[in-house]
């Protein structure tokens, strides 16, 4: 992981003088920012920073995809006659991420926790992560369905990136978070910057229960009723950046060619435990529910040494793409209200 | 395990036989450095076996490791991976990783009555803490088995009960749920059977290991006896995908199953083992 940088230097920075760094950039290396792919935002892969959307609250699916894709190819497997030859295939190649916002960044400081902080470390993912430089960029405003405040975060948290970029008169504030992101601006030939950005005020904030309540509400009725609106479609899962459970598997390539991939599961899918044999441990949708609740609020923080924080970013993603109404929000209030 | 943990050793399978119907036992000599991985398992520890073009599966280790150096697995032809298993044969290469997991605690057992308590092929992960007894049969006190499982062309090591019955301080007892005109011992679940042998509970560890219905009527039953949870362990199974703790595919409440278990003893897993029937 990258080191804090303890100066923190700042430089004030133009948009021109932005889209110019990262032409550079993105010749340098694959650049990945906002973009719109027919008129839905995505971290995706530019060009040229012409194609980087204006104006998005936050792209529809997160950055986590940039680390840990819904499809990757572990080994490839080759067969002939009895003999098996395997070859890791580990990612190569340096990438940018432009446009990162705060809660993605600390959806990945949050996947960190699985994949490289709680051994042993995955060696696709540490790839991945050590190969790329993340810029933040602080958002004006939240967005209707955002509550990063009141998990832990804020729209000017430049916690886990590189350099942040806060918009200001003219142009950007670019600080220089990490010792990456430090080389990086310092070689751009910008003016160095005295004044420091505004801080976020404002934001919605309610009370989440603590960790050490969630085992009390295990046993609530309420699971069972508030799922039944659900419909298993796993969307929520798909768009969060902290989800992260995968499947195994090898796929047929050709005569005696195979690959082992792993690809995104997701823990409220109908047939997400179902085993060989036919047993299915959580068959209810209430059951599949709370356990993705209580993923997120005490088994993930549990299981990779969180402490008290949660493994949810408050981004509001999944508020957003569910068809039948489930807000991850109105369950927290409601689990906060006295019996 | 290797550097990269998803990368499995390769080891060729030296004998498959029938186990039971449509069990087979596959005994695996391991190549490219899995011989060192693999010679120090511990009983209740398992691994991941791939049918390479299928995938792989976990399952536990079914020898001692004094039995080695090859490695035991127990596969019920179930699923897309244990079929391509079954297809398999001697001279064929499969993939291993692991070894993965905690394991019993045999030092701990030491001096100790133990009670293993096996349901079909649940059997498979108890195989190497019996034999670990009988290979240091003086350091344990009296070992009881209790073997159960649906039908008698069901029970797994068959051809071992002589052994065990021969062994000093041991007894065998068999039951079936649906007996066969040649079946002579006895007809129930593993929970009459519990109770018709009425082991003692003083000084006495005991172990199960079986379909998840089978492990919670068991082991409510044994602490009805008086046997105390913290001495009734348990191996768990779940469909993990890498083992490691982080597919989150077998979470038993804040448990994984992959790395905090699959061995658990009553008091760390009995409120939570509603959730995994």
């Amino acid at each position: 992981m990258s080191k804090p940088n303890s100066a923190r230097k700042r430089w004030l920075i133009s948009q021109a003088e932005l889209e110019t760094w990262l032409d550079g950039l993105a010749q340098a290396q694959t650049l990945i920012a906002p973009r719109d792919i027919s008129g839905v935002v995505l971290y995706h892969p530019v060009a040229k920073s012409d194609e980087i959307a204006a104006g998005f609250t936050r792209p529809v699916l997160s950055v986590k995809e940039v680390f840990f894709p819904p499809t990757e190819r572990l080994l490839s497997i080759e067969k002939t006659g009895a003999e098996i030859h395997l070859n890791e295939t580990l990612p190569e190649g340096q990438t940018t991420v432009f446009g990162v916002r705060p809660c993605d960044a600390r959806g990945a400081r949050l996947l960190d926790a699985v994949f490289l902080d709680t051994a042993p470390a995955d060696p696709y993912y540490a790839r991945r992560r050590e190969n790329t430089t993340l810029i933040g960029l602080a958002c004006k405003e939240m967005g209707p369905t955002c509550f990063c405040t009141s998990v832990g975060g804020a729209p000017d948290d430049p916690t886990g990136v590189d350099v942040m970029l806060y918009p200001a008169e003219g142009g950007y504030l670019a600080e220089a978070i990490s010792d990456k992101g430090h080389a990086l601006l310092a070689d751009a030939g910008w003016p160095e910057s005295v004044v420091g950005g505004a801080a976020f005020s404002g934001g919605e904030h309610f009370p989440v229960p603590e960790k050490g309540k969630w085992p009390e509400h295990f046993n609530n009725d309420y699971w069972m009723k508030m799922s039944e609106r659900c419909l298993s479609c796993r969307a929520c899962t798909y768009v969060c950046p902290t989800c992260r459970c995968f499947a195994v598997r090898d796929e047929v390539l050709g005569p005696g060619e195979f690959e082992r991939i792993r690809c995104w599961d997701a823990c409220t899918g109908e047939n997400y435990r179902r085993v060989a044999g036919g047993h299915k441990p959580r068959a209810e949708k209430g059951e599949r529910l709370r356990n993705r609740f209580f993923c997120k609020f005490y088994y993930y923080p549990e299981q990779y040494g969180l402490g008290s924080a949660s493994a949810c970013t408050g981004c509001g993603r999944c508020i957003e793409v569910c068809p039948a109404g489930v807000d991850i929000t109105e369950v927290l209030m409601n689990l906060e209200k006295p019996a | 395990m290797n550097e990269n943990p998803m990368l499995p050793y390769l080891g060729k399978l030296v004998e498959v036989r029938d186990l039971a119907a449509e069990i087979k036992l596959f005994r695996v000599e391991m190549l490219n450095g899995g011989g060192e991985a693999f010679r120090n398992s511990q009983p209740g520890q398992f691994a991941f076996v791939s049918a390479f073009g299928l995938g792989e599966a976990p399952f536990g280790i079914a020898n001692a490791c004094g039995r080695g150096p090859a490695v035991d697995f127990a596969v019920a032809r179930l699923g897309s991976v244990t079929t391509g298993l079954h297809e398999l044969g001697e001279g064929d290469v499969v993939g291993v990783r692991g070894p993965m997991g905690n394991w019993f605690p045999m030092d701990k057992f030491k001096g100790k009555n133990l009670i293993v308590l096996g349901g079909g092929i649940g059997g498979a992960p108890l195989r190497p803490v019996i034999q670990h007894v009988l290979d240091h049969r003086s350091d344990y006190g009296r070992l009881t088995i209790l073997w159960a499982a649906r039908r008698p062309d069901l029970l797994v090591f068959t051809e071992e009960y002589d052994e065990w019955r021969a062994a000093a301080d041991t007894d065998l007892h068999l039951t079936v749920d649906v007996p066969d005109e040649k079946w002579d011992h006895n007809v129930g679940l593993i929970t009459q059977l519990l109770e018709k042998a009425a082991p003692a509970t003083e000084n006495a560890v005991t172990i199960t290991c079986g379909p998840p219905v089978m492990i919670y009527h068991t082991t409510r039953m044994l602490e009805k006896m008086g046997f105390p949870p913290i001495w009734n362990y348990v191996t768990l199974e779940a469909r993990m995908h890498c083992g490691l703790g982080k597919c989150g595919r077998c979470n038993l409440g804040e448990k994984l199953v992959c790395v905090d278990g699959p061995v658990f003893n009553m008091v760390e897993v009995g409120d939570l083992l509603e959730t995994y029937l």
